[in-house]
């Protein structure tokens, strides 16, 4: 799985431009990782195994759902949510305490938690034309504190009895449960961004909000449902997280945020919206998953992996914007 | 005829040499040729500029003023010619050097950082401005020029984004000053000004040239190049065709050298409406108005009419359209569709109420450069064209090609984004997504053919006149004559935010449009 | 348009107070904390204000200058660290080699960010984001993932030494440094042109402004400012740590920076609003501890401010209130017509 390699696919079938050499560049990249995954395969003990690629494809699986949302903020041209860590943690912490009301109701409790938080912050930036980064900036910060109050600083666990939510942690015919619902949710919501009305809204919006405004698409709404959707998608993971641990708290931010953002950029989706995909997306999370594997593999510390997830964001952010620039 | 001058002409104006010195020759310019591929913007243009004179540049849409003005200040080279600035030759590469030899620029776009105070922005990236500026000896010569330019009211640390916008004209001109400007280009300084800003211009204007220095007056407004210019030079189809002294010519020459033969030739080229009525009114715009750009605009729009509105720069036919499009939201006045008060605040609102607008800045505004033809064509019509909020792929790719057919897009190009496609076709696709949409009471179009050749330009045309065969009302704006008259069935000119004249096209011509275009009030009704 | 509203008839008008405003009611309730409450306010908790003033001043700084430059620098809350630890690992013998071995370091990092952005013409958002990545993990590398002492306490004892009773050489060192960018900002050919570059980059561009060199002095000074206030704290908890507090720095230096009247449309703000912003903050955070209120509350106001204040000062919002006003009178005017 490459960076960009979704693009360059997406791009031969739209298109027969002419190829210059920002693609020159961004084929070369391509070219250079496809290289460095293949050398790594081969050569790091232990990775070509049925177990790790398992463990790859569940890393990706979490990162990848939230990210797969995100792309709906950043193909609606409002860059991206700092809040999703913090949007994981309190819907996980909300899944396991409402499971005493049965998982059903506690799944769609949570999707529902995540629909308002995300729908509020949605409308303050379509609505109001508020900067999208400092709204979740900000929207974390009061996540956090709200959750904190009320579970009293403690960490959320399951009630004793429920035990149906475990289900949604184990495996499946061998691949943890985790995985299909990544599988399932990228191509439900590749499709529907491709399909529906909604999802060339989004495009349309990304790609020139001036335009889409004064051609009478209604960008209040979209950009709600974007920001709506996005949340849901991280209550998803949420529920799976929440139901993975079996323990919330707010230490289950982590790095989620930072992770479904790099997996967005690296798969090659442009910052200024309009221009990308759900499927580049998918593509990068599973890319950074397997490049982050294996480094561990090697022995490359938590730096190690951080610093190199880093620079792999920055060239291809470099990249991008050149490609784009030269259309 | 010659040598005589409108008597209503204001006093207080001199354009003959007697006033003031004027000097040797500043700026010369010798047999200019620019083309951009076939099309030649400007061929073997002569002439040249005094020191301490107000020069006025004349012509109508295409005549090549702009290329012109853009020769003069760098932002493009000539392919011929040779440009002389006090004697020595002149070769430009970009607006520094131009700024540097002492050749400026004023145009609508002003290039001041509006969050900072009028004297930051006055040596705002001035090479000799010390690092420690805010010096006292700065500041008064900021005070001076401010001063005589006629801003003595205006504080030297007041923000720039208070300042009205004729304000802020003389700002950046007092900008241009300050680094020894001695040639000016203002390029329709007055489009968008107030009548007591247009004063302050004028007195500016002729204080820069009691200065020693000069000014190329790029105007439409013929009235104000009667009132301050010195002499006046007339381009038409990228050549000269005349320069004169401004007591030699009059307002009636002036507007025929500018037209040419276009009232025989021409009009044998247009399509000439010959109805102006149905009978059945379609929308009824009253009182519209819209502080700075529009004032108590009353049309009546009927069904299957196509009304043209003329008019230059600021005179505000664009904004009227935006307006009905829903996008200026402190318009005032009321509209009525189909006999129903209807609210434009927003363009959805617009679209509910059937009126469909098409922007005139189809890079910025108009289309989604990324996405494919087939989506910009149906971006208005996806209601219609999905079920459940899915699209339907096969009807809206028929849709598409209906709609590409009609206006001569090929057929190849469906899946291709827009931004590789050239202008005229780029053009052809906005307007395209205009048409045979169900439900569209009026079609509003902003410069509908700008960028597109002739022969598309008549293609275009023909599909207009079939949408309002088909029953819908058209109301469009342009600057181009030629347009107008070839498309209207109902001309209604405009100048500075007013409505001039509304005349069947029958009854138009060449001459009374471009006349009613370029003043106040018609003809022979005085002036105000 | 022609006739722009007059909002303001000098620079900032009526608005440049708000920072005070705010600071002033902070100030205020702190005051009237013993009078209204059982709690007492000491000197010791002013010093305690300054102190956390320190802490994280430099890096709202920092941050509002790249938001006035009309960028933004998400890498300020890494940079922190790495400055932290760059001058403990290097430190040990004098801590001022240590402190100029995170400028330098800062210096490095503040180049190619703001290379990248300038020169590719690239949105500082992912760039910046790429590069809180790189810099956090090189934080870790350096520190292997675990948190380093720095021998010398002294330093920090030293660094922390109440002067005047309510100020330490760490505090005053901050507010040093305010006052100097306060007054290359306001007087100094630079300062105007940052704004310049933040408000119309185009026109700034086109009046013969340095565009691209400014952008990587933004930058640099940008990564200096988080640099040097992570080192100080990290000289004065006598440890580095590579742990990610991220978004309680971001968090706090955004609201800072925002309550002091940067805006993010760029073009707008100053540092001494910036340093209101701060103490606001700093203030409320002391008020906080002497009524014991647990940590979560102060998340939740910060964020919360952060919210308000944004929307607030959102472009849209007046004209959102508008448009509702406009219809509505439209809609009167229907019914009485």
């Amino acid at each position: 799985m490459n960076a960009g390699v979704f693009g360059a696919l997406e791009r031969i079938r739209a298109d027969r431009r002419r190829f210059g050499w920002a693609d020159v560049a961004l084929g070369l990249w391509i070219g250079v990782l496809t290289v460095l995954v293949v050398y790594g395969a081969t050569t790091t003990t232990g990775f070509m195994t049925v177990s790790n690629l398992k463990a790859i494809l569940t890393a990706a699986a979490f990162v990848g759902i939230i990210a797969v949302g995100l792309t709906v903020i950043v193909l609606s041209g409002n860059l991206f949510s700092l809040a999703l860590g913090q949007t994981v943690a309190v819907t996980a912490m909300l899944f396991l305490y409402t499971l005493q009301f049965g998982l059903a109701l506690a799944i769609v409790l949570t999707l529902l938690l995540g629909l308002v938080i995300g729908a509020v912050q949605g409308f303050a930036v379509g609505a109001w034309g508020a900067n999208p980064i400092i709204i979740t900036i900000g929207a974390a910060g009061l996540m956090e504190g709200v959750a904190v109050w009320l579970s009293h600083g403690q960490s959320i666990v399951p009630p004793a009895s429920a035990t149906s939510y475990q289900r949604l942690a184990e495996p499946l015919l061998g691949v943890p449960f985790p995985v299909y619902v990544f599988v399932a949710l990228t191509i439900g919501l590749a499709v529907a961004m491709r399909r529906t009305r909604f999802g060339r809204g989004i495009y349309l919006l990304g790609e020139n909000r001036v335009a889409a405004r004064a051609a009478a698409l209604p960008v209040t709404l979209l950009t709600t449902a974007a920001f709506a959707l996005t949340s849901v998608f991280a209550a998803g993971a949420g529920v799976l997280i929440g139901a993975t641990s079996q323990n919330a708290s707010l230490l289950l931010t982590g790095s989620y945020t930072y992770d479904a953002i790099a997996a967005a950029l690296v798969g090659g989706n442009a910052v200024t919206g309009g221009r990308g995909s759900v499927l580049r997306t998918a593509g990068g999370a599973v890319f950074i998953a397997t490049i982050s594997d294996m480094l561990l593999l090697r022995g490359y510390t938590t730096g190690g992996q951080i610093l190199v997830r880093g620079i792999i964001v920055v060239v291809v952010v470099v990249l991008t914007n050149l490609r784009e620039r030269s259309r | 005829m010659n040598g005589e001058r409108d008597p209503a002409s204001s006093a207080g104006s001199r354009s003959l040499l007697g006033d003031h010195p004027v000097g040797p020759v500043l700026l010369e310019v010798v047999g200019l040729s620019k083309s951009y591929g076939p099309v030649r913007a400007i061929q073997d243009l002569s002439l040249d500029v005094r020191i301490g004179e107000v020069h006025a540049i004349c012509g109508h849409n295409g005549a090549g003023k702009s290329t012109l003005v853009k020769a003069l200040v760098g932002l493009v080279r000539p392919d011929v010619g040779v440009m002389r600035f006090d004697g020595e030759e002149l070769s430009l590469r970009n607006p520094q050097d131009a700024q540097a030899r002492g050749i400026a620029l004023v145009n609508q776009e002003l290039s001041l950082v509006p969050e900072l105070s009028v004297e930051d922005n006055i040596f705002l990236g001035g090479i000799d401005v010390p690092l420690l500026y805010r010096r006292r000896r700065l500041s008064e010569r900021a005070r001076r020029t401010l001063d005589a330019l006629g801003l003595a009211h205006v504080p030297l640390n007041a923000a720039v984004e208070s300042l009205a916008i004729g304000e802020r004209q003389l700002v950046e001109i007092a900008r241009l000053l300050v680094r020894d400007a001695r040639l000016l280009i203002l390029d329709e300084p007055t489009a968008t000004l107030s009548k007591p800003e247009i004063d302050r211009v004028f007195m500016a204007t002729r204080e820069l040239v009691a200065q020693g220095r000069s000014v190329i007056f790029v105007s439409h407004r013929l009235d104000e190049v009667f009132d301050l210019c010195d002499r006046v030079t007339v381009l038409r189809d990228g050549r000269v065709v005349g320069t004169h002294m401004i007591g030699e010519i009059d307002r009636r020459s002036l507007i025929n050298l500018m037209l040419g033969e276009m009232e025989g030739a021409a009009a044998a080229r247009h399509h000439v409406s010959e109805r102006a009525h149905s009978g059945v009114d379609a929308v009824r715009i009253e009182g519209l108005s819209v502080p700075g750009a529009v004032e108590d605009f009353s049309l009546t729009l009927e069904r299957g009419i196509i009304t043209g509105l003329a008019g230059q720069v600021g005179s505000g036919t664009s904004t009227v359209l935006r307006a009905l499009g829903g996008l200026v939201p402190d318009a005032s006045g009321t509209v009525e569709v189909h006999g129903q008060s209807v609210r434009l605040n927003t363009p959805r609102l617009a679209s509910r109420a059937g009126i469909l607008y098409i922007p005139n800045d189809r890079q910025r505004e108009g289309l989604f450069l990324g996405q494919t033809v087939e989506s910009n064509l149906t971006v208005v019509r996806l209601r219609r064209l999905s079920r459940l909020g899915v699209i339907l792929r096969r009807r809206s790719q028929r849709v598409a090609r209906d709609l590409s057919t009609m206006v001569g897009v090929g057929l190849d190009r469906l899946g291709s984004p827009v931004d590789r496609l050239s202008g005229g076709n780029q053009q052809k696709v906005l307007l395209g997504r205009a048409l045979h949409r169900e439900g569209t009471v009026l079609l509003a179009l902003d410069e509908p053919t700008r960028g597109v050749d002739v022969g598309g330009r008549a293609d275009i045309h023909e599909l207009v006149r079939d949408a309002a065969r088909e029953g819908a009302s058209v109301i469009f704006s342009s600057t181009e004559l030629d347009e107008v008259l070839d498309l209207a069935d109902v001309v209604v000119t405009m100048f500075a935010g007013r409505i001039v004249s509304v005349i069947p096209r029958a009854d138009a011509s060449a001459s009374s449009v471009l006349a009613d275009m370029t003043t106040r009030e018609r003809e022979g009704e005085g002036r105000p | 348009m022609r006739r722009t509203r007059i909002s303001t008839a000098r620079i900032g008008g009526a608005s440049r107070f708000v920072p005070f405003a705010i600071l002033a009611v902070m100030i205020a309730t702190m005051a009237l904390l013993p009078v209204v409450t059982d709690y007492t306010v000491r000197t010791a908790n002013v010093y305690d204000v300054f102190q956390n003033f320190s802490a994280y001043g430099l890096v709202a700084l920092a941050l509002g200058i790249t938001i006035m430059a009309g960028e933004f620098d998400l890498s300020v809350s890494s940079m922190y660290l790495l400055g932290g630890m760059v001058a403990v690992l290097t430190g040990a013998g004098s801590p001022l080699v240590g402190i100029l071995a995170a400028l330098g370091t800062a210096v490095i990092v503040g180049c190619v960010q703001g290379g990248l952005i300038a020169y590719f013409r690239l949105n500082s958002m992912p760039v910046t984001l790429g590069g809180y990545l790189v810099v956090l993990g090189i934080t870790y590398i350096l520190g292997h993932s675990k948190s380093v002492m720095y021998e010398d306490y002294n330093v920090g004892l030293r660094l922390d030494q109440p002067i005047a009773q309510v100020f330490s050489i760490r505090s005053l060192i901050s507010l040093g440094i305010f006052v100097l960018v306060a007054f290359v900002l306001r007087y100094l050919r630079v300062g105007r042109d940052v704004r310049a570059i933040g408000g119309d980059r185009r026109a700034a561009r086109v009046a013969g402004v340095p565009v691209e060199h400014l952008l990587i002095g933004v930058f640099i000074v940008s990564a200096l400012g988080a640099a040097l206030a992570g080192a100080l704290l990290s000289y004065s908890l006598a440890t580095a740590s590579p742990t990610n507090i991220g978004f309680d720095v971001l968090t706090f230096s955004a609201t800072a920076a925002l309550l002091g009247g940067v805006s993010l449309s760029g073009g707008r703000g100053s540092a001494v609003g910036i340093a209101a912003g701060v103490l606001s903050l700093s203030v409320l955070q002391e008020i906080l501890a002497i009524v014991r209120s647990p940590d979560y509350v102060s998340s939740l106001i910060t964020g919360g401010l952060l919210v308000l204040v944004t929307i607030l000062w959102a472009p849209e919002i007046s004209k959102w209130f508008r448009t509702t006003r406009v219809a509505s009178a439209v809609e009167s005017k229907r019914v009485q017509g």
